[in-house]
């Protein structure tokens, strides 16, 4: 029996098929008598209190290893889980006498259902969140666990209604081989799961599944897809050998992790990761990188009430520095703008913060945040290769200001008795601007990197996030390839490097052309490394 | 009391994690607080309230009573009006 849906995660696998006892819970109690009410009040209080406790365990672990967007899902439990409106709801039904376990999934219920109807997948996706943690505030009421993964002692494929994240979380590690889902689409909290897991999902099956809750067996194609119920012999030998062909292109991909790759006619390629936070680092070296092409600086300055101090900086910089060594690793001045909230920055509304003051000349005209930033860098650069790379750069003008700041950062640093490394700075090319003025900026740059997002979607004048403009969101573009050109030719008069660190450099079908243009470096997410690496060499 | 206009920042609207940081940063504050859009009034310290009232674009109003207003409305329209991406 085949059931089909969302490929919502790739790979294939085939295994047992594993069922969890769920369902909707049932109350054990539908109503309570007068002179139980403050008892159960307070068994309510603590129920909720026991919630919110796994709840926010279960978040702080995910973010100390370092999954943030699971950890945020459970953050926002832990809010369902106290929310005022709801806890007050559910009182007002226990002092009506209704069960409390009654109580919190009849409230829960009534937010479910209205998220349910909203025509947003998204918010409608919201519903398996509030009914998820009601449920487990309910159970924990009548003293139970909230689900039957306990029972999942062998490696299987999970075929489930749908998956809340309370359930994937009590799912041992490599116990599920797969998830098939009735509900969901890529954007469901199974799916990211899935994802981070690294193992095949496919949702959004429908009323089908219904029909293969009894199989044995099941194979899925989370590429496609697709599912099968009870395959026969021959599907699952097809599956089998989908799931070595996969394991060996990974295995062979291996093989170009630590390669330096070159061109057949010689021409050597550089391929380095594109760094979120300090800690991407060793990750990235053991996928191969060969320095840092963009190491993001952003993340040191967000979320927090005060801005990071220049020993802040600094030690996070030399962290890097330290870990790559000889190898070199460009470090972006601050890219923010009207988009992000900067401590202790004052912003003004923008209508168009992607054209707004952000960047280079945020940095230029904001010392006291671009100083501490520049002499964190400078110190950091005696512990390793630092460059510094300025973005939004749109002439001449503004790179010959940041670079005099620079400098009289490292006059300053000197006179104060600090040490400082050798660093060269760059220009990051992502305004038509940059590209057009590449020559006169490739006389006063050690290095050129062309972001190639945010030069697409200016060049194109085409918002990166609007979804209907996909198919002007591509580097593959006549207006942008010429652009690039330009760059790599100015480039090449004076003898400076060009590399790309936009989604375009880890683009199997993009590499051949970049290489072409003239590009030398290649910089992108750390595991599309030994993928770029095998397509350079085989050019 | 304290009250501003603000126009929603985040691509998918008001829904899980900065729904979530929004209901944080408003319980930080000892003031009542709650968000207006169009004729409906809800407490912003409610999830379950505020999942799904506006999406991004959308004008709302944040309003707040107590001795803390001006703070709390100060920083919650920073936060609703910040792009998340």
């Amino acid at each position: 029996m085949k059931l089909t849906g969302i490929g919502a995660s790739e790979g294939v696998a085939v295994g047992p098929a594993f069922v969890p006892a769920t369902g909707r819970p049932q109350p054990e109690r539908e109503r309570i008598t007068e002179n139980e009410v403050e008892t159960e009040l307070q068994m309510f209080g603590k129920a909720v209190e026991a919630v919110v406790g796994n709840l926010s365990e279960t978040a702080n672990n995910l973010r100390a290893s370092g999954k943030e967007e699971e950890a945020g899902i459970f953050e926002f439990h832990v809010e369902m889980a106290e929310d005022p409106e709801l806890v007050s709801a559910v009182e007002e039904r226990i002092r009506n006498l209704q069960s409390p376990e009654a109580a919190v999934l009849a409230a829960g219920e009534e937010y479910a259902a209205q998220f349910a109807q909203m025509d947003d997948e998204y918010m409608a996706a919201r519903a398996d969140d509030v009914r998820d943690v009601m449920g487990q505030i309910s159970a924990q009421l009548m003293g139970r666990g909230a689900s039957g993964f306990e029972a999942l002692q062998i490696p299987s494929v999970v075929l489930a209604q749908s998956l809340a994240p309370s359930d994937t979380a009590r799912i041992k590690v490599g116990m599920a081989l797969g998830f098939v889902t009735a509900e969901g689409s890529r954007t469901s909290h199974v799916s990211i799961m899935a994802r981070s897991m690294g193992i095949p999902a496919v949702v959004g099956v429908g009323p089908t599944l219904d029909g293969a809750l009894d199989a044995q067996a099941v194979a899925l194609d989370g590429g496609d897809g697709y599912a099968i119920a009870d395959p026969d012999a021959d599907t699952v030998a097809e599956f089998e050998r989908m799931s070595a062909a996969l394991d060996e292109e990974r295995a062979a991909l291996d093989e170009y992790r630590h390669l330096e790759a070159s061109t057949s006619d010689g021409r050597r390629i550089e391929v380095a990761a594109n760094l979120g936070s300090a800690s991407e680092a060793d990750d990235a070296l053991e996928w191969g990188a060969e320095g840092v092409g963009l190491f993001r600086t952003e993340f040191l300055f967000m979320e927090r009430d005060d801005l990071p101090t220049e020993d802040e900086q600094y030690q996070v910089y030399s962290a890097v520095a330290r870990a790559f060594g000889e190898k070199p690793v460009i470090v972006r001045t601050l890219d923010a703008g009207g988009d992000k909230d900067l401590p202790g920055v004052e912003q003004a509304h923008e209508e168009n913060p992607f054209l707004g003051w952000r960047g280079i000349r945020m940095s230029l005209d904001t010392p006291e945040l671009f100083k501490p930033q520049l002499r964190a860098i400078l110190r950091a650069a005696v512990h390793g290769n630092l460059r510094v790379m300025f973005p939004m750069v749109a002439d001449v003008g503004e790179l010959r200001a940041a670079k005099t700041i620079l400098q009289e950062s490292r006059r300053e640093l000197k006179a104060e008795g600090v040490d400082t490394g050798e660093v060269e700075t760059g220009v990051m090319i992502e305004t038509p601007a940059a590209a057009i003025c590449a020559a006169e900026l490739a006389k006063e740059s050690a290095f050129f990197s062309i972001g190639t997002n945010d030069l697409v979607q200016y060049t194109l004048a085409a918002d990166r996030g609007n979804e209907r403009l996909r198919r002007l969101q591509s580097a593959d573009h006549p207006a942008v390839l010429a652009l690039i050109r330009q760059t790599c030719e100015a480039a090449s008069v004076v003898g400076i490097q060009v590399g790309v660190c936009g989604e375009a450099a880890g683009e199997p079908e993009m590499i051949p052309k970049l290489v072409e243009l003239g590009v030398t470096e290649l910089s992108m997410g750390a595991p599309s490394i030994p993928r770029a690496k095998k397509v350079v060499s085989e050019l | 009391m304290a009250e501003r206009e603000t126009t929603v920042g985040p691509e998918e609207g008001i829904h899980g994690r900065p729904a979530a940081r929004f209901v944080q940063t408003a319980k930080g504050f000892s003031s009542q607080v709650v968000i207006v859009k169009g004729d409906r009034e809800v407490n912003a310290k409610s999830v379950l309230k505020i999942t799904g009232l506006a999406r991004k674009g959308d004008k709302i109003t944040i309003r707040a009573e107590g001795e803390d207003a001006e703070e709390a409305v100060e920083a919650l329209t920073q936060l609703i009006s910040a792009d998340e991406h």
